[in-house]
């Protein structure tokens, strides 16, 4: 057993950019290598959203931050999310116009399987380690895995009795081994998608204890904590909340005096959060969902 | 063996170690009638053999004690050890302060809390601060940091490093003059780095092999003072068909660990996760691994939350009171607490 040369030049690259500079700078880069990440928000946020730009951004060449090559995406969740995925061809096509060129499509490089159970991602995970051993081969250069999501692997299977629990909690941290152990071997960046629990008051155990940076996690007006609890908390490596809530800005009619009618501005307001991630502080940054994708707005 | 080393005449010695006495230790406690039967001599010809012994460990003992049994010490040398024990800073003065100095050398301690409260980025600290020359009031030593959750970015050790470069430098500017500061070596963020083992182990047979290799390792290795593992716990959650294996071999790994911190007279600082735990009616947070696992580490420490602001709370400690001190998670590193509030709680 020899230890690793910490000053040594890491043979795979060590971010996957998000195909935004604003999200990549609040996480330090973009998505870590050899590290899981957690995207953790309500329905209808933007994880699936941002899960599927990855599965792009992965493919793009190392000097534009990419990881240069395929992605794999698991899914848990009905239905596949196809059209957009088709949508974002289009958009990444015309902005990288030589990379995707009409002969490459990005589709023959992103690899998609259902998985119904736990012992589905298991199996696939096990069976997947022999096809990465030899990528040439087996044409699998995996270097982004994405599963989407974790939450709904569990649901249904599990009683809320303690041995259920602890059965639970043990296939967390199978589950979490394996994917470190193909992230540190094949040098690939996990993202796992999980669900949120709303939190009810005077839960200070449990699931209220107070995980990561903020005090507690707010969308759509409710306070929640992620799901599947703090023993899920303990396989991840870093987690970031997207939350989503209505911000009102009333815009006055300033042209009469006294006349207050100026009309109500409702929007939805996106954000992404850092909850924790030993290599990143605290930050935040607002983002915003168009059809070219998923960016960060510029404070 | 210890008795071809003995005075004595090639006979007597051939005697002894067909009878089966090769060691020291094995004649510490016989009397000389015993001896006397058993090598078939006259009794005080075994008067003799064991006076002899009794010099020749005498002699060979560093201090002037007379114990009978090898490796034995009297309160009193305890207590002088105790007196020059070595501290690891934890950068956080409060911190220090709690911990009579730090964490201390020649111990095992364990300090566990919640996902995102800082016990990466203590251990981190720690591998860094354990290299801080003598000069600058450090150990001066080298780190084996064991990574079994890929929680080390070797981005943030630099950042952590480059912070104590420069509290050094700060430090030589301030309270050493001149050629002093001169000659004392400045050590550079990468130099950090260059001195800190990493190992990533990726399961639970790879961190048994990797802590039973450690004696080894650590004796080619006599600058090593501290050892972290990040975290203790992760691959034994997993699911293990016989729960009465785990523990046990959860209790030979703490065994050798407290054996390599003695027999080193380095710091092994283990991190560890936490569960909740359903007692008496009510959750509790309770550090992973179980009851019996509790009496793995000399200290614990216990990392949490008390509003927006970080505490370490000594959980158990043998020669430190109970205690409550504020940190902080900076972009230096671990860092005393900036709130105004803030106070060292005596409990």
């Amino acid at each position: 057993m020899t230890p690793e040369n910490l000053l040594l030049r890491p043979p795979h690259p060590r971010y996957c950019t998000l195909g935004c500079p604003i999200l990549d700078a609040v996480l330090g880069g973009g998505i870590p290598c050899n590290s899981i990440t957690e995207l953790v928000s309500e329905s209808g946020c933007g994880k699936t959203q941002l899960s599927l730009q990855l599965l792009f951004t992965a493919q793009l060449p190392r000097r534009l931050n990419g990881l240069a090559g395929s992605s794999l995406y698991l899914y848990s969740e009905f239905p596949f999310p196809n059209r957009r995925l088709n949508q974002l061809v289009e958009s990444f096509r015309s902005s990288h116009p030589i990379l995707f060129a009409s002969y490459r499509d990005p589709r023959d490089y992103i690899f998609t399987r259902d998985c119904q159970t736990a012992h589905d991602l298991l199996d696939v995970l096990l069976m997947l380690e022999s096809r990465l051993k030899n990528p040439k081969q087996t044409g699998l250069d995996i270097k982004l895995i994405v599963i989407d999501s974790i939450a709904a692997l569990f649901r249904g299977e599990f009683e809320n009795n303690a041995s259920d629990l602890k059965r639970r909690s043990s296939l967390f941290f199978k589950i979490s081994s394996v994917l470190k152990s193909h992230a540190k071997h094949f040098g690939i960046a996990v993202v796992v998608t999980n669900q949120v629990v709303d939190l009810f008051d005077g839960n200070e155990w449990g699931n209220g204890v107070r995980v990561g940076n903020l005090e507690w996690l707010y969308t759509s007006g409710r306070r929640v904590c992620p799901a599947l609890g703090l023993s899920w908390a303990n396989c991840v490596n870093s987690r970031v909340f997207l939350s989503r809530r209505e911000v009102v800005e009333s815009v006055e009619n300033g042209l009469s005096d006294g006349d207050h009618s100026g009309y109500v501005d409702r929007r939805k307001r996106r954000e992404l959060h850092v909850v924790f991630a030993p290599h990143l502080p605290y930050s935040s940054c607002e983002f915003v969902i168009r059809k070219e994708g998923v960016f960060g707005v510029e404070r | 063996m210890e008795v071809l080393r003995l005075p004595l005449s090639a006979s007597q010695k051939g005697k002894l170690i067909s009878a089966g006495y090769t060691s020291m230790a094995s004649l510490s406690s016989i009397s000389p009638s015993h001896l006397a039967l058993e090598l078939k001599i006259p009794q005080t010809e075994a008067l003799e053999i064991l006076k002899s012994v009794s010099n020749g460990s005498k002699l060979e003992s560093t201090s002037s004690s007379h114990t009978i049994v090898n490796g034995a010490q009297s309160a009193w040398e305890m207590l002088q050890e105790e007196e020059t024990l070595v501290h690891i800073t934890t950068s956080c003065a409060d911190l220090d302060n709690i911990l009579g100095g730090g964490i201390s050398c020649k111990e095992v301690t364990e300090i566990g809390g919640v996902p995102g409260i800082g016990k990466t980025q203590l251990g981190v600290q720690l591998v860094v601060n354990v290299q801080i020359p003598y000069d600058y009031g450090g150990v001066g030593g080298k780190a084996i940091y064991i990574d079994t959750e890929g929680s080390f970015m070797v981005e943030r050790a630099l950042q952590i490093a480059e912070a104590c470069s420069a509290d050094m430098a700060e430090y030589s500017r301030l309270y050493r003059k001149g050629s002093q500061a001169r000659e004392s070596k400045m050590m550079h963020p990468k130099d950090f780095l260059e001195n800190i083992f990493y190992f990533r182990v990726c399961s639970y047979t790879e961190q048994i092999a990797l802590v039973n290799y450690l004696d080894k390792f650590i004796t080619e290795h006599k600058d090593v003072k501290a050892v972290i593992i990040d975290s203790i716990t992760f691959h034994f959650r997993q699911d293990f068909d016989d729960m009465a294996l785990r523990t046990r071999v959860l209790g030979g790994m703490a065994l050798n660990l407290m054996k390599l911190a003695r027999k080193f007279g380095l710091a092994v600082v283990i991190l560890n996760q936490v569960t909740t735990k359903y007692a008496d009616g009510s959750f509790r947070l309770a550090l992973a691994l179980g009851d019996s696992w509790s009496h793995a580490s000399t200290n614990r420490i216990i990392l949490h939350w008390n509003g927006n602001q970080r505490y370490a709370y000594i959980d158990k400690s043998p020669s430190l009171r109970s205690a409550s001190a504020p940190y902080s998670v900076t972009l230096e590193g671990i860092r005393n607490s900036a709130s105004n509030n803030k106070r060292v709680k005596n409990t």
